[in-house]
């Protein structure tokens, strides 16, 4: 079957520790991902998380710029310091093509909780723009059940859910909240998990993601095409729910 | 190069390649601790491996490893079971050292089953170099038999350090080196280029775009083998990731059955 992927998960830039080819520009990242026939993609600057979220939004705010396939994510810190979030932040979002967030609380050294975010992210909330956590990144499941035990009605992705099956975390997650997310660039990697949340779950609340620089795109593009589910199921995970996801975001 | 393929274009199309069976050597089997496994058992292993072109899996249960009280006897009994698409490495677990002996002793009384033997240091808690597991390893040499060493970087009991020590030691076993002594790349690139008889397996590499790049460039396509430690790692998943690495549909005939072909040829 053809199918044209809507990529959750790719980063622009060049990491601080190194990583194999990675791309640059947002013209290096099409083309790359592009070969695996992913077409769209969300993205994010790697320097978000290895310098600082001023400068990777920056960095990303350029990047994306005029470039339609391309949806951008910033990452956000805590309002107190004003160092991201400020007036007329969710009006910078929408002139930037920016349709979702990104946090990592441990790496950036914050607590991601009602005390330090309530309002933020209430509005967040009603607003509909995903809140994309890497669980390989700079957050814990400890923080992710506490975040949305807080929330419950925040749109959150989970990406990057960990090389060895996280059913036994994530499951309870999806019982819970309806507004529940989870990239598919690691569950992909564990044999039958991607079948198994489908046939537990459906798959409306999945979202293909490649994780690209850090993994290969024809991995996870591979992986869905022969998965064990019918090809509206494949569909909705390959584009359709972050389509649909996208088009749900109020800036 | 990837996008040149005509095995890539045949695995897209087909989710298999007639012309290109997949040997995997390094897999598991049955329930585990840590991890929940939708496919944990032979049969749905089996359908698994049947998507994807997987001509042959051998494999050590989960509890062969980790259950004495059990041992061998599930792996004995799934190969026996499926036996044109199953083989199995004999567990060994130092701490047991008379069923050690014995299965070493009776390892012929399953020559339909076993290619060889399977270490597991990390989690045994002995270093593969312990007496141990000398009377596995003196088979293994004596028979150019395969044993599969679970290995890791930095680790004392299957590192780089245990690797060369029982290449140096057992020159005629031919050593997997499973997991490739993760995260210490250029030990195993070194190891691979110096001893004839040490093999890099692909389980827990492929999920890192770019190793397996280095390892073809550096080793050469003929030392390296496939494996996705199933019911661990999805096949479609890793054989995408070798189809989508930088290097030649020779090199990933080489990595998906021609390698693994060469060195079980005595003991299929």
């Amino acid at each position: 079957m053809n199918i044209e992927f809507f990529d959750a998960n790719v980063f622009i830039g060049e990491p601080a520790k190194g990583c194999f080819k990675p791309a640059v520009t947002a013209a290096e990242l099409l083309e790359e991902v592009g070969a695996s026939e992913i077409r769209r993609a969300l993205a994010w600057h790697i320097a978000q998380h290895d310098c600082s979220p001023q400068e990777g939004n920056r960095l990303l705010s350029e990047a994306v710029s005029g470039v339609d396939a391309l949806y951008g994510c910033w990452t956000i810190l805590p309002p107190q310091t004003g160092e991201v979030i400020v007036d007329g932040f969710f009006e910078r979002m929408k002139e930037n093509h920016i349709f979702a967030l990104r946090a990592f609380p441990d790496y950036h050294r914050f607590l991601l909780n009602r005390v330090t975010f309530g309002r933020f992210l209430a509005e967040v909330s009603e607003r509909r723009i995903p809140l994309i956590l890497s669980l390989e990144m700079g957050i814990g499941w400890d923080a992710v059940y506490n975040v949305l035990q807080e929330f419950p009605n925040l749109t959150c992705i989970l990406c990057d859910i960990g090389v060895w099956n996280a059913d036994r975390y994530f499951w309870p997650l999806l019982d819970s909240y309806s507004n529940l997310y989870v990239e598919t660039s690691m569950l992909s990697m564990d044999a039958g998990a991607l079948e198994a949340a489908v046939l537990h779950y459906g798959s409306e609340r999945l979202l293909f993601g490649s994780g690209f620089p850090l993994r290969y795109p024809d991995a996870a593009v591979l992986q869905l095409l022969h998965a064990d589910i019918s090809d509206d199921d494949k569909r909705r995970i390959a584009y359709q729910n972050l389509d649909n996801l996208i088009s749900g975001v109020r800036l | 190069m990837r996008h040149q393929s005509e095995l890539r274009e045949k695995f897209f199309a087909n989710g298999r390649a007639d012309d290109c069976p997949v040997h995997d050597l390094h897999g598991h089997m049955g329930t585990f601790y840590g991890a929940h496994f939708p496919i944990a058992d032979a049969s749905a292993m089996i359908r698994a491996m049947d998507r994807a072109g997987v001509k042959l899996l051998v494999f050590c249960s989960h509890a062969a490893l980790l259950a004495p009280d059990v041992g061998n006897l599930g792996s004995i009994e799934s190969v026996r079971r499926f036996p044109d698409k199953l083989r199995a490495y004999c567990a060994v677990n130092p701490n047991y050292p008379d069923v050690v002996k014995r299965d070493v002793e009776t390892f012929d009384s399953y020559a339909d089953v076993y290619v060889g033997f399977k270490f597991l240091a990390d989690y045994h808690g002995r270093p593969m170099t312990d007496s141990g597991y000398q009377p596995a390893w003196e088979l293994a040499n004596s028979r150019r038999l395969l044993v599969l060493i679970h290995t890791w970087g930095g680790s004392s009991y299957d590192g780089a350090e245990q690797v060369r020590t029982a290449a140096e030691k057992y020159p005629n076993a031919n050593i997997l080196v499973g997991h490739s002594i993760h995260g210490d790349w250029d030990s195993a690139i070194g190891l691979a280029n110096e001893f004839p008889n040490v093999y890099l397996d692909l389980c827990a590499v492929v999920d890192e775009r770019g190793i397996l790049e280095r390892f073809v460039e550096r080793v050469g396509s003929k030392k390296i083998v496939f494996g996705t430690d199933l019911p661990w790692f999805d096949l479609h998943y890793y054989i995408g990731a070798v189809l989508g690495a930088d290097i030649t549909d020779d090199d990933r005939r080489r990595i998906f059955y021609k390698n693994a072909e060469e060195i079980l040829c005595s003991r299929l």
